[in-house]
């Protein structure tokens, strides 16, 4: 009765969304106050609705119903409870629940803090989102529902893919999602203003906070898949340019883009229009990532099922939205008024350039990805577009981006002075450089390009550090009063500089790991050992073990440097009972920012197994950087300024006061 | 009856929230400015904070101060972009109308076309408390009993039989051998792990198999199933003369309206022996067969139809992934073993389109189709 309810209540969400993506919008048009009123009420309710499913859907995954389709699918009795519960959206329709469910969130978020925004546009955003909730909830409850029942029930469920059988999909899917999904409150924004023809000053203090909302979870999102990528494929490798790996970092580009373009926005009212197509273009992205990596256009670890009729529903409301956006914007974007004067060289243009950049090679990636399946579509020829051409275009392309960062928050508005800047960063700048080498002769040996990488990468991270160095004035000031004006600045700077700061750190782990990485492929037998990154690890032998739901071969390594024993690890292969399907759990070791990868081969007729070991020098970095990143965006988010978008509820409170007789 | 009220009051729930927000509705107000001047006075703000960080210059500051300023008047002045809103009677009454048709109207219908009503919650928990007569459910309450226990002998015993009927054979094979691990050998034990063997290797007799059942007919020197697959294995092993005086053999000592005696004349005709005509009057199972009840449980043709599956199973299995060297080894004995040598040869063919000749793999193909009297000469060359 639990699982009926919970489909039920899905049903009624459809219902409400429905009328949220109407009445509202009507009673903005005729300035009905009560229409519009039910946008934030209706907008709740379809939250606590999609809630009540999501938890029935929930509650049948950990008592393991099988009398429900998907349950049966993809978990099994014996899994452990947390693998039951991230195994809800371990699946298509789950993860389509769960995307649904982020969604609904959004739009509830928006009633509750919404209530200082101008009517017409809080009622028109809701109904944005109610168009976009209902499409989803269409296409759920049409193509992918997760409530179909099976009679009679089978005794046992087929397992959930052992791959994603890892805390990563408890973790990972929810906060790509609050990234993906959080966009589309920017992109209602958006066509909110659009409909309604002007830009509110209000609207433009909104529309950042929700970008750096959405733009943390989506940085944390990909970091953390990308880490689980490393440890859980057995691969060694922590990006792959995989097509469903571009569908999620092209929405962060451009939101990258979009955060900064909102900057000048909120700021100074300058690149309104601009800002308005980037907000339709980063959820445009999401959306595509979504139609790529649920149509079954891809084949990866994220493809689940995949089913024609899906695939068509997906590009219909692709076309839908992104189209129907975009003709909008042609329509209505003449009419915006566009906003504040600047000169070239400004904060406003480097913001310019920084956004010119990203979107270039976002482009650059869209094509990449896009470009393969067009052809094969067309003439049935099979291209593979892959890491060279990536690395040759994306990375040429972040070259002038990364040198050009710390810049950016050095200049003055309106118009900068570019010696100036140089004059502060160029204590930065030699810093950069000295580390770069030093590190180049630790290392010794290695391309002139690395050398640059890294000396780029410190770049980024002393530049950081030298705006909030000059703009609390040290070295002028005396200490007590610079400290007193570090301890002032607004939480946003500091949210700026960590944000950069960890653009550098990970840059450093990139060129690092891409560098003096170093991979050993032996055969080894008990008792043999092994050299990388300067530690030897002796092969101490398999041993056989039994979890859960799967059995297992370990290998035992001890690893030690220079004769003293610093460390053991366990390495394994595994075989998940129900599915017959093997996996590997590489075994690593972290040295400081380093880390020693060791995965288990086949084994060998002789009694020996092959081994690939892996020395990856500072490669917690890339990941380390990623959650600098989010930290400054949270750091951000936190920061005052950003609740003045609208009056005060203080302000407010008075205003009330002063009309007691209504 | 249960569900059907608390589905009306989550419907009347949802519509009555939409109404109250109706009824109450929002009090006409005054467009709301107030939201744009804070915002511009808080621009203003920052300005300031900007300039005493020389992140903007004075001049720059005085300039930007000025469009500011101008939109601050413009928001604070000019109010009528935003005609202020009304509350209109009519609309609220039919949209309150519309709402409440529309809520339970598109719940119900598209529950209805949708939802399953009459069925149950059935967590695994409560299924296993009361499994009834569902023979999955006792199997999965067998497995976690054994899973508990494993080394109850007599629940393997009890499972194997049912795993191998279910055509679970990797899990009946586990069972058979953990019963004979447990309680000691038996006829039916080891007799039943021969054939889950062969029932595994597409009706091919393993060594294991053979093995099993030379074990079983030790322990019953009669046993006509035993009998039959070791000559079986005589006659796939090509040995055909020694393959036809066992089925011979087994054709005498059975009763003639044994259910397996067609089974056994095919392949007395088979090893280039002569079969007497089967008998066709169908005489009831006296008491003497019960040890081969089992083995007469499937008719020959049933039996045989079961391996072809198998077998083509296997055939349409390499046609996705050629790449399986042990498959296509498979295949190709198991259509010499089933007399079809043009399938077998073309098996072989295809099988070197992924393993070349050349190759180690190839060549374990090319040994394996002169080991079973396939023409190997053309495609060596």
């Amino acid at each position: 009765m639990i699982i009926e309810i919970g489909h039920y209540a899905l049903v009624l969400a459809l219902a409400t969304a429905l009328i949220v993506s109407t009445v509202p919008l009507i009673g903005a048009r005729r300035r009905d106050a009560t229409m519009m009123a039910l946008a934030p009420v209706a907008s709740l309710t379809m939250f606590v609705l999609v809630l009540i499913a999501f938890a029935a859907l929930t509650w049948a995954y950990v008592v393991s119903d099988f009398s429900l389709r998907n349950v049966w699918e993809n978990s099994h009795s014996l899994m452990p409870v947390v693998y039951k519960v991230s195994g809800v959206w371990g699946n298509h329709e789950g993860s389509m629940m769960l995307w649904l469910l982020i969604l609904v969130f959004f739009s509830g978020l928006v009633a509750i803090f919404g209530r200082n925004l101008p009517e017409t546009l809080r009622a028109d955003v809701l109904a944005v989102q109610g168009w976009i909730s209902t499409a989803f909830m269409l296409f759920i409850l049409l193509t992918s529902n997760p409530f179909l029942r099976l009679n009679p029930a089978p005794a046992e469920g087929q397992d959930l893919n052992p791959v994603l059988q890892d805390p990563g999909l408890a973790i990972h899917p929810p906060l790509l999602y609050l990234g993906y999904v959080g966009f589309s409150v920017c992109f209602s924004f958006a066509v909110a203003a659009l409909i309604e023809g002007r830009i509110d000053a209000a609207w433009a203090r909104w529309v950042r906070p929700w970008t750096l909302a959405a733009w943390t979870f989506l940085t944390a999102g990909i970091a953390m898949g990308s880490y689980w990528a490393y440890y859980e494929l057995g691969w060694g490798g922590w990006w792959f340019w995989d097509p469903v790996e571009n569908a999620s970092f092209m929405p962060w580009l451009a939101g990258t883009a979009l955060l900064h373009s909102a900057l000048v926005m909120e700021k100074r009212e300058a690149l309104k229009i601009w800002t308005v197509l980037l907000a339709i273009m980063t959820f445009s992205l999401s959306l595509l990532g979504t139609f790529l990596v649920r149509s079954g256009v891809l084949t990866s670890v994220h493809a689940f099922a995949t089913d024609p009729t899906r695939g068509i529903f997906i590009l219909a409301i692709l076309m839908l939205f992104i189209g129907g956006a975009f003709a909008l914007f042609a329509w209505r974007a003449p009419m915006l008024k566009s906003g504040g004067l600047f000169a070239p060289v400004s904060r406003e243009g480097s913001l310019v350039l920084n956004n010119l950049i990203l979107t270039v090679s976002t482009a650059t990636i869209l094509i990449g990805t896009l470009y393969p399946l067009v052809l094969e579509t067309l003439t049935d020829e099979k291209i593979s577009v892959g890491a060279p051409f990536f690395n040759m275009t994306f990375g040429l392309l972040m070259l002038p981006l990364l040198a050009a960062v710390p810049f950016g928050p050095m200049l003055a508005w309106k118009r900068g002075d570019l010696l100036g800047a140089m004059q502060r960063l160029y204590v930065a700048a030699g810093l950069a450089l000295v580390v770069g080498l030093i590190l180049y002769y630790v290392e010794n040996g290695g391309p002139v390009m690395a050398v640059f990488g890294i000396a780029l990468a410190f770049w980024g991270m002393f530049g950081a550090l030298a705006d909030i160095w000059y703009r609390a004035n040290f070295g002028k000031l005396p200490f007590n009063v610079a400290w007193r004006r570090l301890v002032g600045l607004p939480r946003s700077a500091f949210g700026t500089a960590l944000a950069h700061f960890g653009l550098g750190v990970a840059v450093l782990g990139i060129v690092m790991v891409t560098t003096y990485q170093t991979e050993t492929v032996v055969e080894m037998k008990q008792g043999q050992t092994a050299e990388a990154g300067g530690y030897s690890l002796v092969f101490d032998g398999m041993r056989e073990a039994v979890g859960p739901n799967f059995t297992e071969e370990r290998g035992h390594f001890t690893v030690s440097r220079a004769g003293a024993t610093v460390a053991d690890v366990w390495s394994s292969k595994r075989i998940y009972t129900a599915r017959r399907m093997p996996t590997t759990e590489a075994g690593i070791l972290t040295f400081g920012f380093s880390q020693l990868y060791v995965s288990l081969g086949d084994p060998m007729a002789d009694g020996g197994i092959v081994v690939r070991i892996w020395w990856k020098p500072f490669i917690l970095c890339i990941w380390g950087g990623g959650l600098i990143m989010m930290l400054g965006g949270f750091v951000s988010l936190s920061d005052r300024r950003l609740r003045v978008g609208a009056p005060s509820r203080k302000a407010r409170a008075a205003k009330v006061a002063m009309e007691p007789a209504e | 009856m249960f569900l059907w009220i608390i589905l009306a009051c989550l419907t009347a729930a949802v519509a009555a929230v939409m109404l109250v927000a109706l009824a109450r509705g929002q009090k006409p107000s005054a467009p709301n400015r107030a939201g744009e001047v804070a915002v511009y006075r808080d621009q203003l703000a920052e300005l300031e904070r900007d300039r005493d960080q020389r992140l903007i210059g004075a001049q720059e500051a005085e300039y930007a101060k000025a469009e500011i300023g101008r939109r601050l008047l413009a928001a604070a002045g000019n109010a009528d972009t935003y005609a202020a809103t009304r509350q209109r009677s009519g609309t609220s009454s039919v949209t309150a109308v519309a709402v409440t048709l529309l809520v339970p109207v598109v719940g119900l219908s598209v529950y209805l076309a949708l939802g399953s009503p009459n069925l149950p919650d059935q967590p695994l928990a409560a299924r296993l408390e009361n499994p009834g007569n569902n023979m999955d459910i006792l199997i999965a309450k067998a497995e976690r009993h054994l899973a508990q226990n494993p080394d109850d002998g007599a629940g393997w015993d009890l499972l194997a039989p049912i795993y191998f009927k279910a055509m679970r054979l990797e899990d009946a094979e586990i069972a058979y051998r953990n019963a004979i691990r447990l309680l000691g050998t038996s006829p039916e034990r080891l007799a039943g792990l021969g054939e889950t063997l062969i029932a595994a290797n597409d009706g091919i007799v393993t060594e294991d198999a053979r093995l099993a059942f030379e074990g079983s007919l030790r322990l019953r020197p009669e046993d006509p199933r035993a009998r039959f697959y070791l000559a079986l294995a005589l006659e796939q092993a090509g040995r055909k003369d020694e393959a036809r005086q066992a089925f011979e053999a087994l054709a005498k000592d059975s009763p003639a309206d044994a259910p397996w005696m067609e089974l056994v004349q095919q392949h007395i005709a088979a090893t280039g022996g002569e079969a007497t005509p089967p008998s066709v009057a169908a005489v009831p199972r006296g008491p003497t067969t019960e040890g081969v009840a089992a083995a007469g449980a499937m008719s020959g043709a049933d039996r045989q139809e079961m391996i072809r599956g198998m077998v083509e199973s296997l055939a349409a299995r390499l046609e996705e992934d050629p790449n399986n060297l042990d498959g296509w080894l498979r295949l190709i004995r198991s259509y010499s073993v089933l007399g079809e040598t043009e399938k077998a040869t073309e098996a072989l063919n295809t099988g070197l389109k992924s393993f070349p000749a050349e190759s180690d793999e190839g060549r374990q193909l090319i040994a394996l189709a002169r080991e079973v009297g396939l023409p190997v000469d053309g495609v060596t060359q």
